[in-house]
């Protein structure tokens, strides 16, 4: 089975203390393990206004995982578990590996093509644009 | 293109003005205005940017209106590829709440990575923020 690839994104409550996080990160990390996954990357936002009001906060710390897997029942667990935890007020899980193929692809075939045309100078991106945009893909 | 109401100006979306382009009206000879704009690129495709990421709220706050809502093509000169990605990076965002569904996408700015372990970025001011956070036993749990 091909390995999928998620982007988790949770809000913690604005003042949660460290340890709270840590131990939100435990569980991820734990029922990664369980299920067969590996957590990519982990980056802390910090604190950071909300666009509007969540669970009557304004402000959230932000944490953002990415994830590899190749079972997708990890992330129904995985939300499941956040679900249950009082510091985290929004979860959202995207899976991005259809859509990072797609742009591996066509930065592929871009620079084939640009490969393949003589290039008369030193091909500054301005210059690349409109051949692009004559070729429709 | 009609008017679609009499004393329009324009084409009429937004009441015939956009907040980016600039245009110029030409008087024909029958006393019609003629609207056109300057040529746009669309600025994905000049940056050669495939994935949209609807993490940069930044990047995406450029394509909202005021008010929040997504601007229309004609408006931003994005193509139409570039639209669809833009779209959906847009809606991903606002359920995050990095962007708003309504009103001022003014507060949104660029996440601040910070590694784990050195997070000191906690503000005194958000301790002490006027709104009390209810007690989470009160609440009751998510699912």
């Amino acid at each position: 089975m091909e390995e999928r690839y998620y982007d988790l994104i949770f809000i913690a409550r604005p003042a949660t203390p460290e340890e709270e996080i840590k131990k939100i990160l435990g569980v991820v990390e734990h029922t990664c393990a369980e299920k067969g996954g590996k957590v990519e990357k982990t980056e802390q936002w910090g604190t950071r206004k909300l666009a509007y009001r969540v669970a009557k906060h304004r402000e959230g710390i932000y944490v953002h995982q990415e994830i590899r897997t190749t079972h997708g029942e990890l992330i129904a667990e995985l939300e499941r578990r956040l679900r249950v935890q009082d510091a985290v007020i929004k979860y959202q899980t995207v899976r991005l590996d259809e859509d990072l193929k797609r742009q591996k692809k066509l930065s592929l075939k871009r620079e084939k093509r640009a490969a393949r045309r003589p290039r008369r100078t030193a091909a500054p991106p301005p210059a690349a644009a409109p051949e692009q945009a004559a070729a429709t893909s | 293109m009609a008017p679609a109401w009499p004393g329009q100006r324009g084409k009429g979306g937004r009441y015939g003005r956009g907040t980016e382009t600039s245009t110029s009206a030409k008087r024909t000879s029958a006393g019609k205005r003629q609207y056109f704009r300057k040529k746009k690129v669309c600025k994905f495709c000049v940056e050669k940017m495939d994935f949209i990421d609807y993490k940069r709220a930044d990047i995406l706050s450029q394509f909202v209106q005021e008010r929040g809502k997504i601007l229309p093509r004609r408006m931003t000169g994005v193509c139409a590829r570039h639209q669809r990605g833009l779209g959906v990076a847009i809606k991903r965002a606002r359920n995050i709440a990095l962007l708003p569904f309504s009103g001022s996408a003014a507060g949104t700015q660029a996440p601040r990575v910070v590694a784990p372990g050195a997070h000191g970025a906690h503000a005194p001011a958000v301790a002490a923020h006027p709104a009390p956070a209810p007690a989470p036993a009160a609440e009751a749990p998510k699912g």
